[in-house]
């Protein structure tokens, strides 16, 4: 009697756990399916007639909200990320887009990320984070953050390095409402920040922290770690509060096997929450995957509107399969 | 959190955890703030309830029961869930058996949950004597499987039901919350149908001893009562533990099983 076969497997599950049950005769199916709609529980695959093992994986409990579970502003569409440039002064040693001084610049242009910001405002994106590369090498970046902040609230991601010469008169040109700086800063002190990202970054690094915040700007701080050795993430977090960096605008993220990185978390788009993200060569799920032809949308940038629905569907059909599976990877 | 109260609660099931700490989030920063302890059966439990290792416990009615017996009735009933007020249990057989309420079953095989179970086992053998069938008229079979849980699992209601589909009984006493389990005769009318139904009875409700002062419980009930449907993270933890609604203790809703307890010899402890 498969419903007695259901009540157990389901029954000696946690909330959200997951159970394949037999499936005996044929028309038991559809009696699994209407007993998982009666007592609240999720079908949430049977294997197709042609295995010859007939079989329904069955969740305990309904599909979670994914607004409820990952928040609104996490929802697939509430982001999007533009890849400025590959191009970078730096060469990290664990860098997701594998940029360098050597990288080719793949720029976006400034008319067409202007476009995209006031496309996806209209399709009911929250919010810009303009990444690379280095977006501060750029000659318009002054102009490119304008436009965006004019259409959502914007961050750009940057090493901190370049605010000197023109670098510093584009960042005294950028708006200081709607707009914030997130920069990378890896530990508390040189050794383990510039073993990845090169003799005398860090120095640099906390100089424009100081330099930013006394402008004026908000200022995030992002660190990507590995293995902290003990005490190290709160030695960083001391060193953040000294540098009045909110605790909320301090971030600390692993290192993704992705890019340059030599080793981190295995990251697949099956697990993987969309944060949609354009560079030259298309729309991707994730700006850790941006050049991960796995992790590639479409070609088609513009119109913007059809990839941000197209990954709200796949997401949707995602989460309602592989829910408990899925994760955050929070780039900022 | 400074002294917060304690409840203990019988991991019957891996939702427990959940369940608990959702409880447990609910009551953080509040004047009643509690953690809980989890426990692998009620007489373990209820132990601990009378060493003073716990403030409260989520007990089973014969867990509740069995407290007011070794207590002497020096405890006190706090709150209990919607459903625990109309609580049931049913009889199933085969369709085409030709039972049809209490006077039909006897000479038949009836199908047990364990045997601390008051909804598969106690309860059953009370409102049948009750209406005038005794033990010796029938063939009873008895499933201990989660002996210890107080058929909390449903594991033993669930073998009782296949012993009558596999036709070696030819009638299962369950609890109503398994019978609605598998669908009652809704989803497959040819496999199973009620045939009688007892009166219904109280199940779980939280416990205390009379000696927990009202200013440590008196807040905790407050707010235990407040949680409400309608507030998503609430409602998570109201259907977890199979719910709409906290509600105060409904005392006459125990007296059947203290009797039955008292007439069949059940043990006041374990």
């Amino acid at each position: 009697m498969v419903i007695l076969n259901l009540v157990r497997a389901v029954s000696a599950l946690p909330d959200g756990g997951v159970v394949e049950v037999a499936i005996p005769h044929p028309g038991d199916l559809e009696l699994a399916r209407r007993w998982a709609e009666r007592t609240g529980n999720t079908v949430v695959s049977a294997s197709p007639e042609t295995t010859g093992r007939r079989t329904v994986l069955m969740r305990r409990g309904r599909t979670p909200d994914a607004a409820l579970t990952l928040g609104a502003d996490r929802m697939p569409g509430a982001r999007l990320w533009i890849y400025t440039n590959f191009h970078c002064n730096l060469a990290c040693d664990y860098c997701c887009v594998a940029s360098s001084p050597k990288a080719a610049k793949r720029e976006l242009g400034a008319d067409l990320i202007s476009r995209l910001a006031v496309q996806a405002a209209d399709w009911g994106v929250r919010e810009l984070y303009l990444t690379g590369g280095e977006p501060f090498l750029r000659r318009d970046i002054a102009e490119i953050v304008g436009s965006c902040t004019a259409a959502l609230p914007t961050t750009v991601l940057t090493n901190g390095m370049l605010f000197r010469g023109h670098g510093l008169r584009a960042l005294q040109a950028m708006p200081r409402t709607g707009f914030a700086l997130q920069i990378s800063l890896d530990s508390a002190t040189p050794d383990v920040h510039d073993s990845h990202r090169g003799a005398g970054s860090w120095a640099r690094a906390v100089d424009g922290i100081r330099t930013a915040t006394a402008e004026g700007f908000r200022v995030r701080v992002a660190a990507t770690i590995s293995a902290p050795t003990h005490g190290a993430l709160q030695h960083l977090r001391q060193f953040l509060d000294a540098l009045e960096i909110p605790p909320g605008d301090q971030i600390i993220r692993p290192i993704a096997l992705q890019g340059a990185a030599p080793s981190g978390v295995r990251l697949t788009r099956e697990t993987l929450v969309p944060e949609v993200t354009v560079t030259t060569d298309g729309i991707y799920w994730h700006p850790v995957a941006a050049t991960d032809e796995r992790a590639l949308v479409t070609r088609l940038i513009e119109p913007l509107a059809p990839a941000l629905d197209r990954v709200s569907a796949l997401f949707a059909e995602q989460w309602a399969a592989t829910s408990t599976a899925t994760s955050l990877f929070p780039c900022a | 959190m400074t002294n917060p109260l304690v409840i203990g609660a019988v991991a019957y099931t891996a939702n427990v955890v959940p369940i608990w700490e959702g409880i447990r989030d609910y009551f953080r920063d509040s004047p009643a703030e509690m953690d809980f302890v989890l426990f692998s059966n009620y007489g373990r439990q209820v132990d601990a309830l009378l060493a003073g290792h716990i403030d409260i416990a989520w007990n089973t009615n014969l867990a509740y029961v069995r407290t007011v017996l070794q207590t002497q009735g020096r405890c006190r009933a706090l709150a209990m869930r919607d459903t625990d007020t109309t609580f049931a249990t049913v009889f199933v057989a085969r369709p085409g058996s030709g039972l049809n309420g209490p006077q039909s079953m006897k000479g038949s095989r009836l199908a047990l949950g364990s045997a601390d179970s008051a909804q598969a086992a106690i309860l059953p053998m009370h409102y049948l004597a009750r209406a005038g069938i005794d033990e010796s008229e029938l063939e009873v079979a008895r499933f201990n499987s989660d002996i210890g849980k107080h058929g909390d699992t449903g594991r033993s209601e669930l073998d009782a039901i296949a012993a009558v589909i596999a036709g070696d009984a030819d009638v299962a006493a369950i609890g109503v919350t398994t019978w609605d389990a598998i669908g009652r005769d809704e989803l497959m009318p040819d496999a199973l149908e009620e045939v009688w139904r007892t009166e219904i009875y109280c199940h779980c409700m939280f416990t205390a001893l009379d000696t927990l002062p009202a200013e440590r419980y008196e807040p905790w009930v407050k707010k235990l009562l407040m949680m409400d449907w309608d507030i998503p993270a609430d409602r998570r933890i109201l259907e977890l533990e199979g719910l709409r609604q906290w509600v105060p203790p409904q005392l006459a809703g125990y007296s059947a099983l203290f009797e039955a307890v008292a007439e069949q010899g059940v043990a006041s402890r374990w």
